[in-house]
């Protein structure tokens, strides 16, 4: 029992950071019907800002000091560097294709992403960057059951991220204009709201998410490195399919079953194919459920 | 007619000068092959700086008779059987004489059959697993140590120094990390240590919790842990420390890298890892240290082997005095010296002998704590 609220606890961390990223597959595709392969440079980007800024504000000596506001600093300056660079990526790379097949804009996300993981290779160098890892390393103890203040920390931080998104998209204009312009962007346009604005919001707000799951990812293994982006991103991809892409809600919870099936994969079946579950499990819920848990075409729901 | 036969002259004198820069320029080509780019970049470069500066000490010391220069050929493997091979046979088309490499022994392997195809003496300086000399190639040679003399010195430490009665291994299946893991455990069962799991990961992987809580509650006196290069292993150490794993940790020479203590910090404190023996006081040690340090910075695991493998090559091309294969491995079977790293004499079968002792990483470091013969090192 102890083993399996371990593992499970394990899942949930991993899931979290899956799902964080799936989001910004999902929320760009219910926007554009585009998927944005190059979604997981951000998070990769994300990382090495953050890793820098820590980095900054640690040799300043000011870690030790203030340890919570260089944080939120550095979250605060990493994800904005990343929405803007989201931003820009669209401007350079999606929008010019929009009245293009969709075949082109998927290329192009293609060679987005090799772009800007060879240029983070070519600027930050092959090696891992380092993660001052003074940070939380504490933990509780319960019996066998060990969390980490990092895992609390990560936990919490996802649950904020995930619930303060839903607030926008559901509960606020931006988040109503967005939902208006996933269903129809002419319409939209007919009642004033400027379509090319909002699919930049929707850039920006996906790509903030993944690089705040950069950083947590860079807080908890310690290192990040240039190529990280590829194998998170392709999982959140799956989460986000899993879910129902086009669904917000779908995309976490998504995640959090790619994480979690992870997980207990290695932890009880092999750890060696455990991507290999992560992967069956995909392929079983659409082959009963084409559109992924929670549908891709809610209309309400899809951003 | 003449007047033809006067500009043909002509050209022909201005091509003289040519003709003969390409007759005294003569260089010799050393290549080398390590993973310059992926997870293991830093094991990689260590290993082509060695080389590197082996071939600077060697032209200052007068260079190769015969020879205006050495132009070495630094390839990339990326620790890839494939792009390995890819690397062998630009080497062999480039007309290197000679290879100091690979690192991977998944990578060796498959290069050393295409070079030794063509009679090119390759020394490899960190591939430890035993098939890399036992497939009776002619000119392949080794720096370094054997797994399965590794194996067993990991076994007796763990049984001897470390008392351990249980044991729990994980390894990252590759040729070299799955080897040594299943020597380690062969030997751990032959004196008495209960092997409670096995298990692997894959390479690449970044999350271990799922493994490292099932090695927490089997709760083995030791951790083995047997992966590919520094990275993988920092990071599991910093997880299982995270985790509260009480297990001692044990690992191996691949983790030697003092960029280990670097990510991992705090958590790699009191980590026991088996590498090869040097001596530190030896004056070919110091003499490499006042070169290779100011340079590329601390000497890390496979530098040493490095420039010993490729001071080897050039010392013995230079007593062969020329460039046959048959004739640089004679001479390469006749040396005997004291290198930096050990010293370097060759066995019929390429191998050069292991020296496995155990370190500890004391305040950020590796600190020689045992050796087979005599227990403890003071």
């Amino acid at each position: 029992m102890e083993y399996f609220i371990q593992q499970l606890i394990n899942g949930i961390t991993l899931g979290g950071m899956y799902a964080l990223i799936a989001l910004g597959y999902t929320m760009v595709y219910g926007v554009i019907q585009l998927i944005n392969f190059a979604h997981g440079e951000f998070f990769a980007a994300g990382g090495y800002v953050g890793a820098i800024a820590l980095g900054y504000f640690s040799g300043l000596g000011y870690m030790e000091t203030h340890p919570v506001i260089c944080l939120t600093a550095s979250f605060a300056m990493a994800m904005a560097y990343c929405a803007y660079l989201a931003v820009g990526v669209e401007k350079i790379a999606y929008k010019p294709l929009r009245k293009e097949s969709r075949l082109a804009a998927l290329l192009s996300a293609l060679g987005m992403s090799i772009f800007l993981s060879n240029g983070l290779m070519l600027t930050q160098g092959v090696y891992d960057a380092v993660y001052p890892s003074e940070l939380f390393q504490g933990r509780f103890d319960f019996g066998m059951v060990t969390i980490s203040y990092l895992q609390i920390m990560i936990i919490s931080l996802t649950a904020c991220l995930l619930v303060g998104l839903n607030l926008l998209v559901f509960k606020t204009k931006v988040g109503m204009a967005m939902r208006a312009t996933a269903q129809d962007k002419t319409m939209s346009a007919l009642v004033a709201i400027g379509s090319n604005r909002i699919i930049s919001l929707t850039f920006a707000i996906g790509a903030g998410l993944a690089c705040a799951a950069g950083i947590m990812y860079g807080l908890y293994y310690g290192s990040v490195r240039y190529d990280m982006g590829f194998v998170p991103g392709i999982k959140a991809f799956a989460a986000a399919v899993l879910g129902g892409i086009g669904n917000i809600t779908g995309a976490m919870i998504g995640g959090l079953i790619i994480g979690m099936v992870e997980i207990f994969g290695a932890g009880y079946l092999s750890s060696e194919y455990k991507d290999v579950f992560a992967f069956i499990i995909l392929i079983a819920v659409l082959y009963f459920k084409p559109n992924g848990i929670m549908g891709e075409n809610i209309d309400d729901t899809r951003v | 007619m003449k007047k033809r036969v006067l500009s043909i002259m002509a050209m022909g004198l201005i091509l003289v000068p040519f003709l003969f820069a390409s007759v005294s320029a003569k260089t010799l080509k050393i290549g080398s092959m390590s993973p310059l780019t992926g997870p293991y970049a830093s094991d990689g470069t260590d290993i082509k700086n060695g080389v590197w500066t082996a071939i600077k000490v060697f032209e200052e010391a007068g260079g190769m008779p015969g020879y205006d220069k050495i132009e070495f050929f630094p390839q990339d493997t990326a620790c890839d059987p494939r792009q390995a091979v890819a690397a062998a046979n630009k080497l062999l088309n480039l007309e290197v004489v000679g290879v100091v490499g690979a690192y991977c022994s998944s990578s060796t392997i498959p290069a050393s059959e295409v070079l030794d195809e063509e009679s090119i003496p390759m020394i490899t300086p960190a591939s430890t697993h035993q098939d890399v000399t036992d497939r009776g190639l002619k000119y392949m040679f080794r720096m370094c140590g054997r797994d399965d003399d590794q194996a067993p010195a990991a076994a007796k430490f763990i049984k001897e120094s470390l008392g351990a009665k249980t044991i729990f291994l994980v390894d990252d299946k590759t040729t070299y990390s799955q080897g040594l893991a299943d020597g380690v455990r062969i030997a751990a069962e032959k004196l008495g240590i209960k092997v409670l799991g096995h298990e692997h990961v894959n390479q690449g992987d970044k999350d271990f919790s799922a493994i490292l809580t099932m090695a927490k509650r089997e709760n083995a006196d030791v951790f083995y842990m047997s992966l590919q290069g520094f990275s993988p292993a920092s990071m599991m150490t910093l997880q299982a420390k995270r985790l509260g794993l009480k297990s001692q940790i044990v690992t191996q020479d691949a983790v030697f890298q003092p960029k280990f203590m670097e990510v991992a910090k705090d958590a790699a404190e009191g980590v026991y890892l088996t590498y090869g023996f040097t001596d530190p006081s030896t004056p070919e040690y110091k003499a490499f240290e006042d070169r290779y340090v100011p340079k590329y910075g601390a000497i890390a695991a496979y530098a040493t082997y490095a420039f010993d493998g490729a001071t080897s090559l050039l010392m013995a091309i230079k007593a062969a005095g020329s460039t046959d294969p048959a004739k640089i491995k004679a001479e390469l079977m006749k040396q005997d010296y004291q290198g930096v790293a050990k010293r370097i004499k060759f066995a019929a079968n390429g191998d050069s002998g292991s020296s496995y002792i155990a370190f500890k990483v004391v305040d950020g470091k590796f600190v020689p704590y045992w050796e087979p013969m005599n227990g403890l090192i003071k």
